[in-house]
């Protein structure tokens, strides 16, 4: 895959899920993991850890996976794949405020968010299916879910938590 | 372009030294999105009043339809009437250095890790974690999905079709916009806004 078609691929999805990051996910698996296979699911869940770990906007671990396969150069281009976009703004400004309120546009965006939980759940099974080979993978997972949902921990402690819980279980099993 | 023209009821200019102090904070700000608005509005709002209330719901109301990062287009929108086209440079620049940074750092890191026998351990560690995540965010995604509507149809559907069939995401993707477009329509009606179909 040249850098050229990635930052196509990549300026696509990004326009097709209004810059959502997690949304992207099932269409990076797609293209980069099962199609072109240039990128690891591996480094697809890393790049996508990046993102809950740093402030700022949530796709820009799009510029990781950038810099994962052409260094510098991609990850600078990924990055204004998804920036540049954000140009339409200026002309809605000028003039277009009732497309806001429009209940296609309403309609659009809805359903684009509820087809995309859909895809999430299936590319998040599709990965478990090739990442999660041992149970432990799967005891850090629930602990992760129980961490974020149910005790609603902050994502750094998390993320801290779960790691020391899956080294813990390696080494003592 | 005549940049300068928008500041219809804003009394406070707000500098480029201003914008790229304010946006670089808002950069800052852990939380996603949401993080990134309260600094907006604190600093824009609350703190300056460059901008009114009204006007700042506007500008994020339009900013969410806008297809990149709704922040991006924040940056935009604020970095064009302080500052016109160069001012979008500076807000951008200003929000997306610190997560720029942040990322190549840490992707940096990777390649570290993977030379290294740490690297077997990522399997039981960041990866599950990182999936846990990523369910997370599908569900704060799908408020509405969760009980029975025409929207966990739609979802179930789209799961299936790309699970079982393995047609490509991207076309689900646009057939669910489109499809929304038509039978998702919020009614704008007071609070009829859910007609009592949704459990049958």
């Amino acid at each position: 895959m040249s850098l050229w078609r990635l930052t196509l691929l990549i300026a696509l999805f990004n326009v097709m899920t209004f810059g959502n990051g997690p949304v992207m996910i099932p269409l990076l698996q797609t293209h980069l993991v099962e199609g072109a296979r240039v990128l690891t699911a591996d480094q697809l869940l890393y790049a996508f850890t990046i993102a809950r770990v740093t402030p700022g906007q949530a796709n820009f671990y799009v510029a990781s996976i950038g810099y994962m396969l052409y260094g510098m150069p991609g990850a600078i281009v990924a990055t204004l794949a998804i920036v540049l976009p954000g140009y339409v703004m200026i002309p809605l400004l000028r003039g277009f405020e009732h497309l806001r309120d429009s209940r296609w546009i309403n309609g659009l965006t809805k359903g684009l968010t509820v087809t995309s939980v859909g895809l999430i759940l299936a590319a998040v099974v599709q990965i478990a299916r090739g990442a999660l080979t041992q149970p432990i993978a799967w005891v850090v997972l629930i602990a992760t879910l129980v961490m974020t949902q149910l005790l609603k921990w902050n994502i750094l402690v998390t993320l801290a938590v779960a790691t020391c819980l899956g080294l813990l279980l390696k080494w003592s099993l | 372009m005549k940049s300068d023209e928008d500041k219809r009821q804003s009394g406070t200019r707000v500098t480029r030294g201003e914008l790229f102090s304010i946006f670089l904070k808002a950069g800052l700000a852990f939380g996603g999105g949401l993080g990134i608005l309260a600094v907006l509005e604190d600093e824009l709002v609350s703190k300056r009043r460059a901008v009114t209330k009204e006007e700042f719901l506007t500008i994020y109301g339009i900013g969410r339809i806008v297809p990149s990062g709704t922040m991006t287009a924040l940056a935009v929108a604020y970095g064009y009437k302080f500052g016109g086209l160069s001012g979008t440079v500076i807000a951008l620049t200003a929000l997306s250095l610190p997560v720029f940074v942040l990322t190549i750092a840490l992707t940096i890191a990777y390649h570290y890790l993977r030379n290294s026998r740490l690297f077997d351990l990522l399997p039981v560690t960041i990866m599950p974690a990182a999936l846990a995540l990523i369910v997370v965010a599908a569900l704060k995604l799908g408020k509405d999905v969760f009980r029975p509507s025409r929207e966990l149809v739609i979802a179930c559907v789209a799961f299936a079709l790309a699970f079982f069939l393995r047609l490509n995401p991207a076309l689900i993707l646009l057939a669910g916009g489109v499809l929304g477009a038509f039978v998702l329509q919020k009614i704008e009606a007071g609070n009829a806004t859910e007609k009592k179909d949704a459990s049958k």
